[in-house]
């Protein structure tokens, strides 16, 4: 199948009555979920993937990927109206956003927020399409040394680009890892790390981790701060007209920032986070009047939104023409697919194409969902935001519950979700990052095939990754993405004495 | 005497790497596979532990903020406990009451626990959320919950 013609079913898929109706409820939940401060795109996806369970695939995953960018828009909605960020994507949306919504200028904001993520999204949308087929057709060739090396990659950037200690992010890599040890063996049927019990002999299913580690982590949050962190009531919005002057500032902005932006989420460990950092950061240095950031300046609002929303295309390279995440976000994406009995990667384009162009052509249509159905509504699902706190705890338990007893009837799995919720609080609190471990878990058991597959063709010799260019330019990067934090740090130091 | 929190956590990741290298080390192995499933296992043993040193004389130090979300007030800590008792509880009976019954009394419970007044509006929402999730699941997903001792 060409190109066009993949385009052609993509829209086909995409412009059904069913797939119209997945969008909308995507990018809503989506969009609902990413404003409730804490609750990101990965509790949103983790949350929503039981109600996916015996739908068609496709439509599950177009709304899937609905929810992943109606969340990040959600977030900067709560981070201009409450100066709460729902996700991290979103931070530097408040410098600007906030400001500006305490000059009585809240539907402005929302609206250049709104404007500049559906350009930064749709931009994306186009190079999404353009890239994923060219790195699918150049990915098919790839062999188990070049995956492991692209999985290792993956790992060694998010560990070295998370926020704070590499060392924690490292730490916290590693464990996830060796819990995606326990279980069977699929290579020789050994049991790993069982203790015995016949309910870990399948291993740990992704949900329980992603919902522990995130919902019921944020959960106990909640309990703890429920007295300090009152969302409030959403403000007066205002008009949400833009001027012409203010269109005029935005361009600049939001053209460059959708390509860097989209950049930035194709490589592994950067993502929408660091996107929007890195854009306002820009904006700021290369700005007539770099006093006005922070204090309400359109462009400063601008560029880490458009930024943010095409970094969450950016990240669907990876995932749909590699089938490797290079994120905690796309991570979780990766399990919903495999819940739904589909591998993204190179062959999906060819065996599934009727998934793989209608994920991105459903992303056109939720990126005008979100600008017209949602901008006009956020007033109003700004009100849902005043949920009391008690109630939205028990719900997010209640949620969590569902999604992972419907996955594996069991009742130990609902424990061990427990457990990783109190490990997932303990890590905030001890300042290790949650993504590496996700990603770290959801590649582990792939890593560790790829890399057993290798050695059983190279006959146990390791020289076999460094044969191959890829997996050799590869593994060079992974060294290089752990040794330049360490560089970095020591930079600083000196700089210091 | 542990100088900061980063040595204490140091320590009790190195005690759990030793543990995984403890088990890794007992795995099964066989003649003739390059990597064996102990491989990998041990490799990640050794590393964390390596990683547990390199944090313990690391020179990180957390920030004030971070001081500040590991500070939780004795209150708090007492929510924390006894919401966990209610999850515990609401696992505990999940199947025998049947998940409309369990969710129901966990809902109504943990949200009056943690401080909602409203009674009538809490009851409302208990009941209805999980019957309409139940609904769903069960008769439109086909994803079978249990019923507990309720007849549907």
């Amino acid at each position: 199948m060409g190109a066009l013609e993949g385009i052609a079913t993509g829209f086909q898929v995409a412009l059904s009555l069913e797939g119209i109706m997945f969008v909308l409820i995507g990018v809503f939940v989506g969009t609902f979920i990413g404003m409730l401060p804490g609750l990101g795109p990965i509790s949103a996806i983790a949350i929503m993937i039981p109600i996916t369970y015996g739908m068609d695939p496709t439509m599950a995953l177009v709304m899937m990927a609905g929810v992943y960018y109606g969340a990040v828009f959600g977030g900067s909605t709560s981070s201009i109206l409450l100066n709460a960020p729902g996700i991290s994507g979103t931070v530097a949306s408040a410098f600007d956003g906030y400001p500006m919504a305490q000059q009585g200028k809240a539907g402005k904001a929302l609206a250049i927020a709104a404007l500049s993520s559906f350009v930064g999204g749709t931009i994306s949308v186009v190079l999404l399409m353009i890239f994923a087929p060219m790195l699918a057709s150049v990915a098919i060739s790839f062999g188990p040394p070049a995956y492991f090396a692209l999985m290792l990659l993956g790992l060694s950037a998010i560990a070295s680009l998370s926020e704070g200690s590499t060392i924690k992010a490292m730490i916290s890599a590693v464990v996830g890892f060796m819990i995606a040890t326990i279980g069977i063996d699929p290579q020789t049927g050994t049991a790993r790390f069982n203790f015995g019990s016949a309910n870990l002999l399948d291993g740990i299913d992704f949900l329980v981790i992603a919902l522990g580690l995130f919902a019921i982590a944020e959960v106990c949050y909640l309990i703890m701060n429920r007295a300090k962190k009152s969302v409030g009531t959403a403000k007066e919005i205002g008009s949400l007209r833009l001027s012409k002057n203010d269109m005029k500032e935005m361009s600049g902005p939001v053209g460059r920032q959708s390509f860097l932006g989209f950049i930035l989420g194709i490589l592994p460990g950067a993502g929408a986070t660091i996107a929007s950092f890195i854009s306002y950061i820009t904006e700021k240095k290369i700005a007539k009047n770099p006093d006005e950031f922070g204090k309400g300046s359109v462009k400063g609002l601008a560029a880490p939104e458009a930024s943010n929303n095409a970094a969450t295309s950016g990240a669907f390279v990876p995932l749909l023409s590699l089938g490797i995440p290079g994120s905690g976000t796309t991570a979780v994406m990766l399990g919903a697919f495999l819940v739904l009995g589909l591998q993204p990667g190179p062959m999906m384009m060819t065996d599934r194409p009727e998934v793989f162009w209608g994920i991105i052509a459903s992303m056109y249509i939720g990126n005008i969902f979100l600008l017209i159905l949602n901008l006009p509504l956020i007033p109003y699902i700004a009100r849902l935001l005043t949920i009391p706190r008690p109630m939205l705890i028990s719900l997010v338990i209640m949620f969590s519950f569902i999604g992972v007893y419907a996955i594996s009837f069991s009742v130990f799995d609902l424990y061990l979700l427990l457990a990783f919720g109190v490990l997932g609080l303990l890590m905030r609190m001890f300042a290790f990052p949650a993504p590496p471990f996700i990603l770290a878990f959801i590649l582990g058991g792939m890593m560790e095939q790829s890399f057993r597959q290798s050695m059983t063709i190279s006959g146990g010799n390791i020289s076999i990754f460094f044969e191959n260019n890829i997996s050799l330019v590869l593994i060079i990067l992974s060294v290089l993405s752990f040794i330049f934090p360490i560089i970095k740090t020591i930079r600083t130091k000196k700089k210091e004495a | 005497m542990l100088k900061n929190v980063n040595q204490r956590v140091a320590i009790v990741l190195a005690v759990l790497s030793a543990f995984y290298l403890v088990l890794s080390y007992q795995l099964p192995t066989y003649p003739y596979i390059p990597v064996d499933a102990d491989g990998v296992p041990k490799a990640l043993g050794w590393l964390l532990l390596a990683l547990s040193v390199g944090l313990f004389f690391s020179k990180d130090r957390d920030s004030e903020e971070q001081k500040a979300k590991r500070h939780i007030p004795k209150k708090d800590v007492i929510s924390l406990l006894v919401v966990f008792l209610l999850v515990f509880l609401y696992i505990t009976f999940f199947e025998s009451l049947g998940f409309i019954l369990a969710t129901v009394l966990f809902v109504f419970s943990s949200t009056w626990y943690l401080g909602y007044k409203k009674h009538m509006v809490n009851a409302i929402v208990s009941i209805l959320f999980p019957i309409i999730l139940y609904s769903i699941f069960v008769y439109m997903l086909q994803i079978r919950l249990p019923a507990g001792i309720l007849p549907f």
